[in-house]
Formats: structure tokens, C-alpha cells, sequence
């Protein structure tokens, strides 16, 4: 539907009543004004300052919710403070990552990162996951802290630490002291995605020392269908690094 | 979570007493032991399910049928549709030996399972078919594979470097598409230059309103990496419409037709043109004028052009070289005849699901690889993305960005509610 600046006005006013029920039509005017401000920088900040506003306010659930979803898609360094100020609240933490984990800005890794080390649980582990989405190389040494927080917590943080894939992520895993449990294979497969990310990089002499290790604690291993995943992986990895004609 | 003795475990264990302490008495069928058409238990594929609603229970009845499957549990997060999942395998086994579980997890903690069917609502395909290549499980993921455009590599490397299986889940892509695929692959067609094809339509957001949850469902892990947003059954009700009143209907479960029978449609176009292995390099826009519906222009490496619901003025018309699809598909070619080749087809029996038994067993790639299946939907993937910007995209397969446009770059993927993480 084409974008009418007349009905702008009174779209935030329906939104910010907006609650799961009633009349929805008017919020499609928003979502004109979001295509639209693609090439309208003047209309762009109008409906950010707009949109973290409701972010900011005592607006509903469902209002803010839909401020976030249109700022992932246009949001800048104006709305970041808005929306770094509900990671703590456990309704609306989720849709303020919805946010930020699409913002390609710093101050949106920053907002995230500054977010693990006040939260805890699973409002934490929100944080992990959009981090580790981002790659956010700066962020290595929180999650490999929190490889010894509790389980759950630790389970992220070794996945964050596999999609970040630095040396020394890699680094963090393989001197992390668990022996079993889900906190362990969770290491493992960060460790095989750290190494497939090197052999990616051309870093084949790193993968291989990576999945070398793996494969050789992998044979100590019971034959579980877990363990023989493992074993192909780590083994197939030396292949692929020993060849580089070789894949998976 | 049921506490039960895996099958595998108890076959083991094959004592009369050891099977006299178990509190639900299994039978030793027929079946069981090989009957000279099934093969004995302990040499078929050990497989459950997740996700029972109206897809998943179809490929269960069909996984049950097949002589080299012993199917032993079951997970759907609804308690009707779990225990009519559990009771439809005893049934078809005579014994009491499906486990059925609320959460999938518990399901793929289970050494004795091979291979596991998913047939959940988009969003949690991703996640549950990462998890299941971790714990060493072959899958058979039902269509839409995708949900995003980010999600696909992720998959795919979970598959590849645990050697798994994977087959995705759309049957009609060999089964259905034989009027062009036989003059493409014949080489009747020569080279294929243009595509037209009714694309269907987007996913939409869901503004349905609150209701209180059913005991039957735990609507949180329904919900699962998806937002948070209240219950209403309209918007996780399983039938295949996509006008609203089905999860295929919203953006935060599905790509709407466009993916969900686009899996099939745009799965059998690329089948029949030769373009599975590729992924389209941009996505042209052409805005309504007045005189004509706006519709996009798929453009692939090789030069060809796939329209998608170009209106019917702006078709050519009397090209000699052409077949169609009652699915609204037109495959044109230059005519020039090319060299015939001969079409793949599945392996076993049984259609896309023996094809899939054939290639756990044999360790070979399926007819709808993941990989392939990944290819295909990045078409109406990117699509569904352009409808939405309404503006032109340029894809670089390599990183697999949109060139210079951040805003798109920010729809290839969604954050994912807490704890889920992909």
C-alpha cells in the first residue's frame, strides 16, 4: 500500500492503543512509512524517534512489540538506548534483541554485551544468542567466563563461542575443564565449528589440531550415535584440512 | 518425561524374566521378529517423530508402513495429537512400546533412534533438525526447510559435518511436475531462457486476538524461538490454508504460500530448468505502472529469467518452445535442441519416504537434499524480501548478503527468543 504522510499521525496514535484486539488496519500505514523511508532520510528519523519513543513509553505489550519489529528494520544509534532499556524486562527483552541483533552498529553489539554482565538466566542466554548471530568477536572473553556458570548458561556460551569462531575462542573452548554432560558436547560442537570455521579461513594446520584432539578423544568415547556424529565429524575435518580438494 | 527401555536396550536384555519386570507388557509380534517380508527389528531404522499435527501424522502413517522402520516414539507439544500419535504405532505394531514425549528433546536424548521425521510449524525447523544432526540422527524435514535465508547454511553444515541424512519433505517435486520436467530433461525445450510462475502469496503479521490457552497445548513451546504473542487458534491451527486462519498464514511461523506450496512449485520449476544446484544472483522489482500489478523478475547466474506473477499482458506470446504446469508455471525454451538427459529418480520404495530409508541405510544423498532444497527456496525467500522492500536486490551467494542494502540484510534472519539459539 503507498505511504500517505497524512495518516501518520494517527497510525502511532492506533498503535500505542493497540493491544491484540481491536482495529489493526491502521499499523499497514506504518509498515508504508518503513518501505517508504528507504529514500526519505527526513521520514526515516521522523518514524524512528517515533517508533523508540513507544518503545520507551508505558505503551502495551503488543504496541512496543511492533515498534521493534519496524525498528529492526530501520533502527540507528538513536533508537539503541530505548531499546537497550527493555533487555531487562522479561516481556519485552526478546523483541528489543529483535532489535538490535539486526542493527550492524556498534553501539548495538555494545547494548548486548553490556546486557550480559547485568542479566542473568534466560534474559542472559537472549543475550548469548544474539551475540553469538552478530559474531561479535568482542565478546569472547564474557562467554568464555560464563563457561562455568550453570548449565544452561554455559551450554550458550560454548555456542556463541563456535559461531564467533576467533583463535581465541578456540582457545577458551579447548582449555574449558568439563568431562560430561551437556555442557561438554555443547564445547565439542563449538570446538568442530571453531575448526570448520578455520578451514573456511584457510587455517587448515589450526582445524586440524583442533579436530585431531576431538577425533582422539572421541575414541575413548561409548559408541553412541552422539559419539559416532562426532567421530565423522572430527575425522572427516582432518581429511578436508590434510586435502584441500577434500569436503564434508 | 516416560521412563522406558529403548527398544534396542530390550531386545538386548532378552530374558523372560527381564520382560516380566517392565510395567507395560511388550509383545514379541511377528514383525518383530522378521517375518520374511520385514526385516527383523533389530535390522530396520529405528525412527519417531516431532511434530503430529496434520502433515506429520500423514508421514507417520507412512513411515509405519514401511517394512525397514521400527517406529518407537513420538513428540508434539499437543497432548490429543501426541497420545493419537502414540496410539496410531501401538496400533499399527500391536503392543505398547511407543514412548511419546512433550518436548522433542527428550525424543533426540535417545540413542536407540536412527532418524527422525519433523513436521512442526517452520520456525522451529532449524533448531530441532541442528539439534538432531548433533545427536547423530538422520532427518526427514518436512517442507518448507526454511524459515529464513540465514537458517539454510546453518543447516547444512550441521548436516554435512555430522554425515547426515537429510531429505526434505516435498513429495510433488519428482511426483507431480513430469509435464516439464520430461521436455526440459529430454532436451526437446534446447536452452531454457524464461520462467513465468504464480508465485502465491506472503506470509502476513498476526493480529488475531488473545484467548486463554487450552490445557492441551503448552503454547510456550509452541511458541519456542518464535515472539512471544498470545494464544489464539487460529494462529497455530495446522490446515494447509494460508488466508489466516493457520499458522501458514504469519510471518513469525511461515513464508505463507509463497514458501509453503512454493517449496513444491518453485521446487519443481528449478527441478525441471536445471537450477537446483544454483541460487538466484538478484531480484529485479518492477512496481505497478497503472497499467499493470507489481511483480518481480528472479534472475539466476546462468541467464535465466524467472518471472513471478508477471501479468499475463506482459508475457510473450506464440514462443514455439514452451510447456506449462496447471500450478502456473511456463517454461520457455530457444528450441534448439539439446542433449537428452536422463531424470533422477528416488531410491527404495515408496515415493520421497523409501527414498529416504534407502539413503540412511545406503549413506547416500537423497532426491530433495537439503541442499538442494536450500537452493530452491532461496528463490521465494528472496521474493517474499523484495515484495516487502519493494525495491530491486542483488544477492551475493559467496557471503550470502544483499549487496549495499542493509536494511534487507537485516531480514535474512530474526533474533530468537530465549533460551532458543541457533
Amino acid at each position: 500500500m503507498p505511504f500517505d504522510p497524512k495518516t501518520l499521525d494517527s497510525s502511532m496514535k492506533a498503535l500505542a492503543a493497540y493491544d491484540w484486539s481491536g482495529d489493526a488496519a491502521p499499523l499497514g500505514a506504518i509498515d508504508a512509512a518503513v518501505v517508504a523511508a528507504h529514500d526519505d532520510a527526513q521520514l526515516a528519523a521522523d518514524l524512528e524517534g517515533r517508533l523508540a519513543a513507544m518503545v520507551a513509553s508505558d505503551a502495551s505489550r503488543a504496541a512496543k512489540e511492533y515498534a521493534c519489529r519496524k525498528l529492526a528494520m530501520i533502527g540507528t544509534t538513536v533508537s539503541v538506548p530505548a531499546l537497550a532499556a527493555r533487555l531487562g524486562d522479561a516481556d519485552d527483552s526478546h523483541m528489543a534483541r529483535f532489535a538490535l541483533e539486526r542493527m550492524q552498529i556498534p553501539e548495538a553489539a555494545e547494548a548486548l554485551r553490556q546486557a550480559v554482565d547485568s542479566l542473568t538466566g534466560d534474559l542472559r542466554i537472549g543475550m548469548l544468542s544474539s551475540l553469538a548471530a552478530r559474531r561479535d568477536t568482542a565478546s569472547v572473553a564474557r562467554c568464555a567466563a560464563l563457561l562455568a556458570a550453570d548449565a544452561k548458561t554455559a551450554v550458550a556460551a560454548a555456542g556463541a563461542l563456535g559461531r564467533i569462531a576467533t583463535p581465541e575462542a578456540a582457545k577458551a573452548l579447548a582449555t574449558a575443564h568439563v568431562a560430561s554432560g551437556p555442557v561438554a558436547e555443547a564445547i565439542v560442537d563449538a570446538r568442530i565449528a571453531c575448526a570448520d570455521a578455520f578451514l573456511a579461513r584457510g587455517a587448515r594446520d589450526e582445524a586440524r589440531t583442533i579436530f585431531e584432539a576431538i577425533a582422539a578423544e572421541a575414541g575413548e568415547a561409548p559408541a553412541t550415535r552422539r559419539a559416532r556424529a562426532v567421530r565423522i565429524a572430527a575425522r572427516s575435518g582432518i581429511l578436508a584440512a590434510l586435502d584441500d580438494t577434500a569436503s564434508r | 518425561m516416560p521412563v522406558l527401555p529403548t527398544r534396542r536396550a530390550f531386545l538386548t536384555a532378552s530374558s523372560t524374566v527381564a520382560a516380566a519386570t517392565v510395567a507395560a507388557p511388550y509383545i514379541i509380534t511377528s514383525k518383530a521378529l522378521g517375518d520374511g517380508v520385514t526385516p527383523p527389528a533389530s535390522d530396520r531404522i529405528v525412527m519417531g517423530g516431532i511434530g503430529l499435527g496434520n502433515q506429520g501424522s500423514s508421514d507417520q502413517g507412512r513411515f509405519l508402513k514401511h517394512p525397514d522402520v521400527q517406529y518407537v516414539a513420538v513428540s508434539d507439544v499437543r497432548t490429543t495429537w501426541r497420545e493419537s500419535a502414540r496410539d496410531r504405532v501401538d496400533a499399527a505394531y500391536g503392543s505398547k512400546g511407543c514412548a511419546a514425549y512433550l518436548d522433542f528433546r527428550d525424543l533426540l536424548a535417545r540413542d536407540d533412534i536412527d532418524a527422525v521425521h519433523i513436521a512442526t510449524p517452520d520456525h522451529w525447523h532449524a533448531i530441532m533438525t541442528i539439534a538432531a544432526c548433533r545427536a547423530g540422527k538422520d532427518i526427514y524435514l518436512q517442507k518448507p526447510e526454511t524459515l529464513t535465508l540465514r537458517e539454510g547454511p546453518l543447516m547444512l553444515e550441521a548436516a554435512r559435518r555430522y554425515g547426515r541424512v537429510v531429505s526434505g519433505g516435498s513429495q510433488r517435486v519428482l511426483e507431480d511436475y513430469r509435464d516439464i520436467v520430461d521436455p526440459c530433461w529430454s532436451g526437446e525445450l534446447g536452452r531454457i531462457t524464461s520462467i513465468d510462475i504464480d508465485a502465491g502469496a506472503s506470509s502476513m503479521p498476526c493480529y488475531l486476538p488473545a484467548m486463554d490457552a487450552p490445557a492441551d497445548i503448552d503454547w510456550d513451546l509452541w511458541l519456542g524461538p518464535a515472539p512471544w504473542e498470545p494464544y489464539n487458534p487460529g494462529r497455530c491451527d495446522g490446515n494447509f490454508g494460508t488466508a489466516g486462519n493457520s499458522w501458514r498464514s504469519y510471518i513469525d511461523y511461515s513464508g505463507g504460500r509463497l514458501t509453503d506450496w512454493g517449496a513444491h512449485n518453485f521446487g519443481g520449476l528449478v527441478f525441471a530448468a536445471g537450477l537446483l544446484d544454483h541460487q538466484p544472483s538478484s531480484v529485479v522489482w518492477h512496481p505497478a505502472d497503472g497499467s499493470h500489478a507489481a511483480y518481480a523478475t528472479l534472475v539466476y547466474p546462468n541467464g535465466v529469467e524467472v518471472h513471478c506473477d508477471r501479468p499475463e499482458a506482459l508475457r510473450p506470446s506464440g514462443t514455439a518452445a514452451t510447456v506449462s504446469h496447471g500450478r502456473g508455471i511456463t517454461i520457455r525454451g530457444d528450441g534448439q535442441a539439446a542433449a537428452p538427459r536422463s531424470v533422477p529418480s528416488y531410491r527404495g520404495r515408496d515415493g520421497i519416504y523409501g527414498d529416504f530409508i534407502e539413503c540412511v541405510k545406503t549413506r547416500q544423498r537423497p532426491f530433495r537434499d537439503l541442499e538442494g532444497a536450500i537452493n530452491t527456496l532461496t528463490a521465494p525467500h528472496m521474493l517474499g524480501l523484495v515484495r516487502r522492500l519493494e525495491r530491486s536486490l542483488e544477492w551475493d551467494r559467496a557471503t550470502q548478503q544483499f549487496v549495499n542494502d542493509d536494511e534487507a540484510n537485516r531480514l535474512l534472519d530474526r533474533a530468537r527468543r530465549e533460551p532458543w539459539m541457533l
